[in-house]
């Protein structure tokens, strides 16, 4: 990603403090995509939550006391007027009005659009783990042979 | 003469220092303006879903202020233009900077020898005996 590609160079022929210094790049990186992994998944938890929340909004429901929260910790009792339409935050400041199986799609989109996102990662996160335990595997190999010289 | 040198080695790895924190940040502004331009483009394919049935608000402070749909789709538009000429110039700020960059660096490195070599005559039979 950030490495630029100019030469290759064989991670064979590089030293001990070059390795140290790519070993820690790539830890570096690695630490990074598993945060945004770990992110996509949240994110991709909050819209199954929101799956099923829409599910509750039905005209069975219609005309229940239900508890709104205003803060954490507050909440006043209102009631279910409209079970059919539901508000959607689409981002960048918009929301749309939807019918709840409008909704219900652009959630499962959501959710599709992220878990494909999440698989490429998962992909990319891999071949960073085999590389770091390639350089890591090369890095102490040379440390022992230094070792053995010394010794 | 050795002490100009090193004048002149502080100044440019100063300069150095101050193009490289200048780099991070240019590279900040293009990864944000990468995530406003994905976010802006996710809502231009929902906006392109939409019928004239689904309401369009916008949130201006505490409440929603009903949108029209073209109103909304034009202003997505222009924001859209506007990230993307964001990341042009910072782009060429980036650009720029890196050159920069490469530049200090030959010149830290030709201080760096002239040094060396000045200091040189004084410390080879050291620094063979070292190197042995």
């Amino acid at each position: 990603m950030a490495t630029p590609s100019g030469q290759t160079v064989n991670v064979h022929d590089l030293d001990v403090p070059q390795l140290a210094d790519v070993r820690k790049q790539l830890e570096d990186e690695l630490a990074h995509l598993t945060n945004s992994f770990a992110q996509l998944n949240q994110a991709q938890a909050k819209f199954r939550a929101c799956i099923e929340n829409v599910a509750e909004i039905s005209p069975n429901n219609a005309g229940k006391t239900i508890l709104v929260p205003l803060t954490n910790s507050l909440y006043v009792p209102g009631k279910l007027a409209d079970p059919e339409n539901v508000i959607v935050d689409v981002g960048t400041g918009y929301y749309v009005e939807k019918t709840r199986t409008q909704a219900t799609a652009h959630y499962t989109a959501k959710v599709a659009y992220l878990r494909s996102n999440l698989a490429t990662l998962e992909e990319t996160l891999q071949k960073k783990r085999d590389n770091l335990n390639y350089v890591t595997n090369i890095l102490q190999g040379k440390l022992q042979a230094q070792a053995q010289a010394k010794a | 003469m050795s002490d100009a040198l090193q004048v002149r080695l502080q100044r440019a790895s100063t300069d150095f220092q101050r193009l490289q924190s200048d780099l991070s940040n240019a590279v900040e502004s293009r990864q944000r303006l990468d995530a406003q331009l994905s976010e802006n483009e996710l809502v231009k394919k929902e906006f392109a879903l939409l019928t004239p049935k689904n309401r369009v608000f916008k949130l201006v402070g505490p409440v929603l202020v009903p949108q029209d749909l073209g109103e909304a789709k034009t202003n997505i538009e222009t924001r859209l233009d506007f990230i993307r000429g964001e990341i042009k110039r910072v782009e060429a700020q980036l650009k720029e900077i890196e050159g920069k960059q490469e530049e200090k660096k030959i010149e830290l490195v030709e201080i760096q020898t002239a040094l060396q070599n000045m200091q040189a005559p004084v410390t080879t039979a050291r620094s063979s005996a070292l190197a042995l």
